[in-house]
């Protein structure tokens, strides 16, 4: 009963992955066109699904993004989170169209391209901003199944292709979870755990857990 | 030590400090502009709050190897003689109890009119809750943003 | 006309005179009049002023109290230019330095800085228009009774002689001051109960405003220090090599603030007498090197201290127990403790009977956390000691208990030191305690040079002195008519009990009981904005407004019935309270706010307490959303006597009342091991812009009683209120503050059967 159940679930996130990848090809195929430094993803690297891999990957990755040092800025509501136990976060900025705040709540009013060491103090980065208004992106709340759906899809990712998805792991923002400096915990993984899971999950086909 | 140059209330000035050093100490016990105040050192309260290009920037979070070209404007480079709408409005209104965090106050408020002269009074109320008064004068502090509001 | 007796301190004048070359200089020291008028006078209230007159007319008014935003710096000044009958736009400002030589008793606290300079204010500038009046009398050769003065102009309609105050100034300093003096008809004030916009206004709103933290010298190093990082611990050993490695760090020492030996004034409050600290260059430098020096803390052993009270001169030991606390367990033992006999301190008719025989029996229990004052500018202050002097310049409530404290630790005396006074920002009592002041004081005194100690937000949140927590007890009896027939409250807390046994409802129902207990602790607690009463007007309006719904009655008039008694028959005579200026301030905002009217979607409560000699009472309107109050309005109003500048009593109820309310709602500090688990703004949480109420109407009973407090009686009220409303938006009843942190369930589910 159990596996039966199982089996039916993979079945449905496999057919899920291949349509995507199906989608993927052809918004590929058109950017390629225009792209001769494309370094895309070789199609024969996802012709190397493992479901039990990629879910497995997936696991760890998921650990990650609903960590609060990453899970702060991707909320469920337009006001990013803020501590270990991602509560509301203080003052209540906004998200912006942008993503960036408004008025004098923009992000990188507190957020420099670098911040002041100490405790308590704003992380910094050049870019710091939440997701935007028309793709909010977001984490919290979201299971495993549903976290990986939504990253794989470009209508709710922030438009991006697999690749600039992979990618996107090494993104400055992305990096600055495990350097925000204070007591601030780390998340549970480290960062280059994360990127082999990161890869390893897109890289085997990118699969949804079954919950 | 890194020698840095940052635009002040439209001045330009060379100071000495530690990359890490935040624009507040370096306007406060360097260039001794004393009216921005240090209240928390975490961009909590906003008594430190300044003016960089327009933006209001917690100056006790923002290390002066952030600030680069952008230009810095205190609360004494705010106007010439105190006549900005908002320092008027503040003072039609009587606004200071003790007084300590309404330069960051005042910052605020100019920045937020500068950006959005005609603001609802729940985007006043948001745009000012980075800076807390103790004292709790948030009701004049807005009354007094709504005239400042029409004079801009 | 009422005569007022000056009493001048002629040498003092005489000091001041020789000082000031320009004009008359009138020095008054009234605290013995007073004294004398009034037995019962807190020490702690006595205070100074002096007028300057220059000879162009502009007359400079040395406001003597501390300014900690509570305006003494514009109204007490105003109410000696009545008196002087000056046109206010001559008159100028300064801050009064301490000078005990000079002054005495300067003091901000206890919502009296007015209330007790009064006649003195009043008396100062009465004097000096009688000595300008009576010089132009001479000059002219016509009767003193014919002389008029209006805005700074004295003149003689007869003759046709007209002058400006600056012209008579010298002859005027050469007179004799009059020992008994005229002061004005209240009916006549022209200056007072007239809005004045604060003195210092325009240099806050450009940032010019000295405060403490603003006093910078040539030459000054930059101080810090590090306590230990839990109650119930202290200094063992530190390596502070690595710091002393760091770029513009100086040196790294120990200060002993108060040796145990030492006898400690009323405000020498300090959970750390002993401090590490650290030396520099800049602000920045010694808050990133303090970080880096490694420091073995160990648990202190229980001890005893020697203080002097503020009301009893006389030294008392006080006992320090020894053992790191933690809140659960304190909120345990409040439990335990209120259940056991307490001390009774006020006890009318039979009340055990009484309750036998009630219809109707009510209980409730209500507590309330610890608070960190966390004034906008944390503690700090400048100091330059030399072999034969101590320059002290900062933010102090109370410079002259802080004098004595300093003179005798660092073995000077009064004469050697000098504090001058900026203004504060902030302290709602914290300020009162000022081991900061001793601390910089005695740095400066060990490296010979000028020194500006800065303690950062963490230092100030997480060295101690709190508002006490507190736990009160209720139990009301209603007879089958629903009258009130017996009221029972035992109160305590750590490490002190909130209780005022006399207030409202004693005094009003015929059985009464009050207890009190306390538990003691090393954690240390200090006075909080309204003292005790910041708690107890909170709980005691919350339970009268569930004793006024037991009893079937509207919450006004359940009051207004137990005022009439207490108007027409009290109980007791010891009542601290007026019952007439209590129902008043009801009866005012019954009428402002028009209760039982209601405004769609919004639900309201009232309360009404009185405090420091004033009465407050509040209406607060507010609607939930998302599990939040959204406060939309909140109505006060006040009796505090004759109000002095309305525009700027009206700021202090708004602010006091927002401030109540934010407290009740969010703030808590938490003890973990010993620990203050809260240490800056993102985990204390003070209420902000966004949550506080949208508005505030004030209205001021009009009123000839001489002024009573202001600082501090709007605090409880609106706490109350709070609680009211809160209950009709929710159908819940809050006990517990603060009322967005479930207390209930973090701290006392489990523990109500111990």
């Amino acid at each position: 009963m159990f596996n039966k159940t199982l089996s039916l679930k993979s079945f449905k996130s496999t057919a899920i992955v291949l349509s995507m990848v199906a989608f993927m090809i052809v918004l590929m195929a058109f950017k390629v066109q225009h792209n001769t430094t494309s370094d895309y993803l070789d199609l024969s690297e996802i012709k190397k699904k493992d479901s039990v891999a990629s879910i497995a990957a997936f696991e760890k990755v998921y650990s990650v993004l609903m960590h609060p040092r990453c899970m702060n800025c991707h909320p469920d509501g337009d006001v990013p989170l803020q501590g270990d136990e991602s509560r509301i976060h203080n003052m209540l900025p906004q998200r912006g169209p942008d993503g960036k705040g408004i008025l004098t709540m923009k992000c990188a009013n507190c957020h420099g391209a670098v911040g002041v060491p100490g405790d308590a103090t704003p992380p910094g980065n050049p870019h710091w901003h939440l997701p935007p208004a028309d793709m909010k992106m977001i984490f919290q709340g979201r299971s495993a199944r549903e976290l990986a759906l939504q990253l794989v899809n470009p209508e709710m990712n922030g438009h991006k292709s697999m690749e600039e998805l992979r990618l996107h792991a090494e993104d400055t923002l992305v990096k600055s979870g495990w350097n925000m400096g204070g007591d601030r915990e780390l998340p549970p993984l480290s960062y280059q755990e994360f990127t082999k899971a990161w890869y390893e999950w897109i890289d085997t086909g990118a699969y949804a857990p079954s919950k | 030590m890194p020698l840095y140059e940052i635009h002040v209330n439209g001045e330009t000035k060379q100071v000495d400090v530690d990359s890490d050093t935040p624009v507040l100490w370096v306007l406060r016990d360097n260039l001794r502009l004393l009216g921005t105040k240090y209240g928390c050192g975490i961009a909590h309260c906003g008594a430190c709050t300044i003016h960089l290009d327009g933006d209001a920037v917690r100056s006790c979070a923002y290390p002066i190897s952030a600030v680069g070209n952008k230009k810095v404007t205190t609360i004494e480079g705010l106007s010439k003689d105190g006549n900005h709408p908002v320092q008027k409005a503040w003072l039609e209104h009587d606004v200071p109890q003790c007084g300590y965090c309404q330069a960051g106050q005042i910052m605020t408020a100019s920045s937020l009119l500068a950006q959005n002269s005609t603001p609802s009074d729940e985007e006043i109320r948001r745009a000012m809750n980075g800076n807390i008064c103790r004292c709790a004068t948030y009701t004049r502090i807005n009354r007094a943003i709504r005239t400042a509001s029409k004079d801009m | 006309m009422a005569k007022v007796k000056t009493h001048v301190n002629r040498r003092s004048f005489l000091k001041l005179s020789a000082a000031g070359s320009t004009g008359l200089l009138i020095q008054f020291s009234w605290f013995s009049s007073l004294a004398k008028e009034n037995p019962n006078l807190e020490a702690a209230y006595e205070l100074n002023g002096f007028i300057q007159i220059h000879t162009d007319g502009i007359v400079t008014i040395a406001s003597p109290n501390p300014e900690i935003g509570q305006n003494v710096k514009t109204s007490m000044p105003m109410i000696v230019a009545e008196e002087l009958d000056v046109n206010w736009e001559n008159v100028r400002v300064v801050q009064a330095p301490l000078n005990t030589a000079i002054f005495t008793r300067q003091l901000a606290g206890g919502s009296r800085s007015i209330s007790q300079s009064w006649d003195a204010l009043r008396m100062a500038g009465a004097t000096a228009r009688h000595m300008l009046v009576k010089a132009a009398a001479k000059g002219w050769n016509v009767p003193i009774a014919e002389i008029e003065v209006s805005k700074g102009i004295i003149s003689h309609k007869i003759t046709g002689n007209s002058t400006g105050f600056g012209k008579m100034a010298e002859a005027a300093s050469k007179l004799e001051i009059p020992e008994e003096i005229d002061v004005k008809n209240i009916k006549d004030f022209k200056i007072i109960r007239h809005s004045k916009y604060n003195v210092d206004g325009p240099d806050i709103v450009t940032g010019k405003a000295v405060f403490g933290l603003d006093v910078y010298s040539e030459n000054m190093v930059f101080a810090s220090i590090l306590h230990p990082p839990a109650f119930g611990m202290k200094l063992k050993s530190y390596d502070a090599s690595e710091a002393l490695a760091m770029k513009g760090i100086n040196d790294v020492f120990t200060i002993q603030t108060y040796p145990e030996d030492f006898v400690r004034g009323p405000f020498d409050t300090s959970a750390f007498p002993e401090l590490i600290v650290i030396t520099g260059d800049s602000t920045w430098r010694i808050m990133k090197a303090k970080k880096k020096i490694n420091v073995e803390w160990i648990p202190i052993e229980s001890h005893t201290i020697k203080v002097k009270g503020f009301r009893n001169p006389k030294a008392k030991e006080q006992t320090i127990p020894s053992g790191m606390e933690e809140t659960s367990s304190q909120y345990i033992s409040m439990i335990k403790k209120s259940k056991e006999k307490a001390k009774e301190v006020r006890k009318d008719g039979d009340p055990e009977k009484a309750f036998s025989e009630a219809v109707k029996v009510i209980e409730r229990t209500y507590t309330a956390p610890y608070l960190a004052h966390s004034p906008l500018e944390p503690l700090n202050f400048y100091a330059n000691v030399t072999d034969d002097k101590a320059e002290l310049i900062g933010p102090i409530q109370t410079p002259e208990y802080m004098e004595k404290s300093v003179a005798k630790r660092l073995g000077m005396t009064l004469e050697q030191i000098d504090i001058q006074m900026t203004r504060i920002g902030g302290g709602f009592g914290r300020k009162l305690y000022g081991h900061y002041l001793v601390e910089a004081a005695l740095i400066s005194q060990k490296i010979k040079k000028p020194v500006k100690l800065i303690y950062t937000r963490e230092d100030d949140m997480t060295f101690g002195a709190y508002r006490p927590i507190y736990h009160a007890y209720y139990r009301a009896g209603l007879d089958a008519d629903n009258n009130l027939i017996a009221f029972h409250v035992k109160a305590g807390g750590i490490p002190e009990s909130p209780l005022y046994a006399n207030r409202f409802p004693a005094g009003t129902v015929d059985n009464y009981i009050a207890e009190e207990w306390a538990i003691e602790s090393n954690i240390t607690t200090a006075a909080f904005r309204a003292p005790r009463s910041n708690f107890m007007g909170a709980v005691e309006q919350a339970f009268l407004d569930e004793v006024a719904e037991l009893a079937g009655k509207d919450p006004i008039e359940f009051r207004l019935e137990l005022f009439e008694k207490a108007i027409k028959n009290p109980v007791g005579d010891k009542n601290d309270y007026d019952p007439k200026r209590y129902a008043g301030v009801l009866k005012l905002i019954r009428d402002k706010a028009k209760w039982g009217t209601s405004k769609q979607g919004l639900s309201r409560g009232v309360a009404a307490y009185f405090c420091h000699d004033s009465y407050v009472a509040n209406v607060v309107d507010l609607r939930m959303e998302n599990d939040k109050p959204v406060i939309e309005k909140v109505y006060c109003a006040t009796d505090c006597g004759i109000v002095v500048n309305p525009i700027a009593a009206s700021n202090m109820v708004e602010g006091g009342s927002v401030d109540g309310i934010g407290h009740a709602l969010y703030s808590m500090l938490t003890i973990n091991k010993g620990r203050p688990e809260q240490n800056n703004f993102h985990d204390y949480h003070l209420i902000r812009n966004n949550d506080a109420p949208w508005d505030v109407e004030t209205y001021f009973v009009d009123s000839d009683v001489h002024p009573t407090g202001l600082g501090e009686p709007p605090f409880a009220p609106a706490i109350g209120a709070l609680t009211n409303a809160l209950y009709k938006a929710t159908s819940k009843r809050y006990y517990h503050q603060p009322f967005m942190i479930d207390i209930e369930e973090k701290y006392l589910r489990n523990n109500e059967n111990v």
